[in-house]
């Protein structure tokens, strides 16, 4: 059936947890486009049969004109499923990029097709130069903030001698605790290096 | 002085005007609202002005030995408006990333970005889009397609509007509160009959209500959203 292969290519990204990226799936996508170029070929095939018919292309209504629109139809159908997963995958790989930063772990940047690669890291130059202008780090205060200091466990060894915003500064060895500035200790958070330590 | 004696509304009056209050008024709005508003340019710029004299007050503080309470309160509250400003600008530029095309081939919304919102969207000429989403979208899905129909803004060459740019969904309910009372409202959305009654707003009073009807309103500044 026309237009099956596309539309399993959108459910399997539908039925993905939400915000949760599945593996690009190439196969199916390369068999998309090429339906696509199946369906102009016929389109084009049928419209060259009516022309030599001597019909007008524009105004006949017979079984070859049905058949092209079907065949046109199908392609736009295609078409509108390949943007829709492109589209939507490129929200939440932007959505990555909020959450984690511009550093992917590897089991995210495997799910992730080639071009996809090259689009995270363009969005994140072109996210980062948003920012310089403005001269504030949108990536930090991610959620309201309670109270200005947090006492956070570091997760791995993160290493001596690293710099604060008050211009002290700390050794982070491996399951330390410490009492941070929220924003400090946020990038490290984000990054999976500390945790923060409630109650 | 009588400063002592205002009467309740004029000191609440009084504290919704200051430029936190403001900008958190502005954070609201842009947050429930589906489509991108209005740039608060000259907010942001008063309240960035305020953060660095906070931030040189904070530090004065700590360096001549004030009392580390005040210190930390003084420190609370310019985080917390850290927080906002960072907020509202990130919720912005999800949005414009979001609705890229959308905003970028229409003037009404475009000219609602700040200079740095829309260097960061480049929009070069109306038609033709340049920044990486359209490119992605163009090397991944387009540039494969058979050549009627590799537009980004329409499905194929016979379409007559641009029916391939995702919109933002006007037709979202929302919670507001007018800040005054509102009459005439035309509602968008339910029975077809009912569409001819005019609705009413109070003062003060929460509303749930489709966005699209009071989208004017929110724009001009006659009700926040919650």
């Amino acid at each position: 059936m026309y237009g099956r292969r596309a539309t399993q290519l959108v459910k399997e990204f539908a039925s993905a947890e939400k915000g949760q990226l599945t593996a690009f799936n190439s196969d199916q996508f390369e068999q998309v486009i090429a339906e696509c170029s199946q369906h102009h070929l016929e389109l084009q095939s049928l419209i060259r049969k009516m022309q030599e018919e001597g019909l007008d292309v524009q105004t006949t209504r017979n079984a070859d004109h049905y058949g092209a629109l079907i065949h046109h139809l199908s392609l736009v159908r295609n078409k509108r499923c390949l943007m829709a997963y492109m589209y939507n995958r490129a929200e939440i790989i932007r959505s990555l990029l909020w959450k984690i930063g511009p550093v992917l772990p590897l089991e995210i940047e495997e799910k992730l097709c080639h071009l996809e690669e090259e689009y995270f890291k363009k969005h994140s130059t072109a996210l980062k130069s948003y920012m310089s202008k403005l001269e504030l780090d949108l990536t930090v205060d991610m959620v309201p903030p309670k109270d200005p200091y947090i006492q956070v466990r570091v997760l791995d060894d993160i290493g001596e001698g690293i710099v604060l915003s008050d211009d002290k500064t700390a050794n982070f060895a491996r399951h330390s605790m410490h009492f941070l500035k929220r924003t400090d200790a946020e990038q490290f958070i984000s990054r999976g290096l500390m945790e923060e330590l409630t109650g | 002085m009588d400063s002592g004696s205002l009467p309740m509304d004029d000191y609440e009056s009084l504290i919704s005007t200051t430029d936190v209050e403001l900008l958190k008024t502005a954070w609201r709005n842009e947050k429930a609202a589906p489509e991108i508003l209005r740039y608060e340019i000259d907010l942001i710029q008063r309240i960035r002005g305020q953060i660095q004299l906070m931030e040189e007050t904070v530090d004065e503080f700590s360096a001549g030995g004030t009392d580390p309470l005040t210190v930390s309160l003084y420190q609370m509250d310019l985080d917390r408006t850290q927080f906002l400003l960072r907020s509202y600008l990130r919720i912005r530029i999800q949005k414009i990333e979001k609705y890229m095309f959308h905003i970028a081939k229409t003037d009404e919304l475009w000219n609602r970005l700040s200079k740095e919102e829309k260097t960061f969207a480049r929009r070069k000429g109306i038609s033709s889009f340049n920044n990486d989403l359209s490119q992605h979208l163009e090397e991944s899905v387009l540039s494969k397609l058979p050549e009627n129909y590799q537009s980004i803004q329409k499905q194929s060459v016979i379409s007559e509007e641009d029916d391939m740019v995702p919109e933002p969904q006007l037709e979202t309910f929302v919670v507001c509160r007018s800040k005054e009372y509102l009459t005439g409202i035309q509602l968008e959305d339910g029975p077809v009959d009912d569409r001819s009654k005019l609705f009413e707003m109070e003062r003060g009073v929460l509303y749930f209500i489709c966005y699209k009807s009071i989208k004017a309103l929110v724009e001009s500044g006659k009700i926040d959203l919650l």
